[in-house]
């Protein structure tokens, strides 16, 4: 009863580490790449993160099913050549499905291969984890950088253009702010968002 | 033969996977790409639409155009625009050459004599955001609508808003916009002159 009730809190952690105490983007300051660059919507922001979610999934799956067999001086090329498969499957299917997403989101999508999020988890978790607590992981993080990538884009979009989703929120008055729009306001927005996540973990702690 | 052994024993994982990853973005490739292929119909007919507002329909010409470019000798598919009442409108084709940091992938579209261009529009292209890529904002591309065909000439000084031959450029030291006109002036010069050669334009034929 201890070993199960062990497992299904060990499970229950995995899952909730994602968003939170080890959350990719707030916490563990990866993937910052597709953080900066793709927020400036929710879109968009949203689309990068469900393929950040697939590629999660499947490549933690397949790096899991096959972590004894891994010699460890071959791991990294085959976590890359797991990634990258998947991130070729997903920009495919975007390209099929949504062709102008996958305009918008040009290069971001096939750059999904180098973000560290997603070597991070295979190395870190499925690579020494059995295929459950694997998915868990690749769920919760893929879940934590989605809603994070989303939470910011919201911000901005809403700023820049008064607008979520083409539904007008802010009042009429309102006086766009293009400069979030920009680079720029991103770095503004992830770098007052970092600041307010750290004085709200520093008082947990 | 030990060392093939040894070989093997290390990298048997490796290879196996490569195998099985490659078939299955083959297959998916092999799945999706005529869907992938349509959509880019879609967006270039959606494109010469907005450049030759008459067109309904666009025919895929039977003949081969072949042109000579730096990357060398490529066939190029023309379409014939043509009207709800089935005349001839104007022609679009697609165009590519090098840019500044990657290949410009342009959609032509000209006036049914051959004479005019009637504007072009930007597929596919990598040029320095906010700068070089201004080659798709309209200040540049209008002046290309009702420019001569195949006589552009880029300058540096002159009236963006007065039609004719001459080009101004986005900034003196901008490759882009050199790019543009050299694509536009090479295709365009030889497309002319083959269709020409086999019949399909001309003055007697219009």
């Amino acid at each position: 009863m201890t070993n199960s009730n062990a497992k299904t809190s060990r499970y229950g952690q995995t899952l909730l580490a994602g968003l939170w105490r080890e959350n990719p983007v707030f916490r563990l300051l990866l993937g910052m790449c597709p953080t900066l660059a793709v927020t400036a919507a929710v879109k968009p922001a949203l689309t990068m993160g469900c393929c950040v979610i697939f590629v999660l999934l499947c490549s933690n799956i397949i790096v899991s099913l096959m972590r004894n067999l891994l010699k460890p001086h071959l791991r990294i090329l085959m976590f890359t050549l797991t990634i990258a498969t998947f991130v070729t499957i997903a920009d495919l299917f975007l390209k099929a499905f949504v062709p102008r997403m996958s305009e918008m989101l040009g290069p971001y999508v096939p750059l999904i291969i180098v973000n560290c999020i997603i070597i991070c988890r295979a190395e870190a978790c499925a690579s020494k984890n059995p295929m459950l607590v694997s998915v868990i992981d690749a769920l919760s993080m893929g879940v934590g950088f989605t809603v994070t990538l989303c939470f910011l884009a919201g911000i901005r979009e809403l700023l820049s253009t008064g607008k979520i989703f083409e539904a007008q929120l802010m009042p009429d008055a309102f006086v766009p702010w293009a400069a979030m729009s920009m680079p720029v306001g991103a770095f503004i927005t992830l770098g007052l968002m970092l600041g307010l996540v750290n004085i709200v973990a520093g008082k947990k702690a | 033969m030990n060392k093939i052994k040894n070989f093997i024993q290390q990298s048997w994982l490796l290879i196996v996977a490569s195998f099985c990853f490659g078939l299955l973005i083959a297959v998916t490739n092999a799945a999706l790409s005529p869907r992938i292929r349509q959509n880019e119909i879609n967006k270039r007919n959606r494109l010469v639409s907005a450049l030759l507002p008459e067109a309904k329909d666009f025919i895929l010409l039977d003949e081969q155009i072949e042109i000579q470019s730096l990357q060398g000798k490529k066939n190029i598919e023309i379409y014939r625009a043509v009207s709800e009442a089935d005349e001839c409108v104007g022609w679009s084709f697609e165009a590519a050459g090098s840019g500044f940091a990657d290949k410009i992938r342009l959609v032509v579209a000209l006036d049914k004599n051959f004479e005019k261009i009637a504007g072009f529009d930007v597929l596919s292209s990598n040029e320095t955001p906010g700068f070089g890529d201004q080659i798709k904002y309209d200040y540049y591309r209008d002046q290309f609508k009702g420019a001569p065909a195949g006589e552009l000439k880029l300058v540096t000084i002159g009236e963006r808003d007065k039609i004719d031959s001459e080009i101004v450029v986005i900034s003196g030291a901008t490759i882009s916009s050199e790019a543009v006109v050299e694509i536009l002036n090479n295709s365009i010069t030889q497309v002319k002159e083959q269709m020409r050669k086999k019949g399909i334009i001309g003055n007697d034929k219009q």
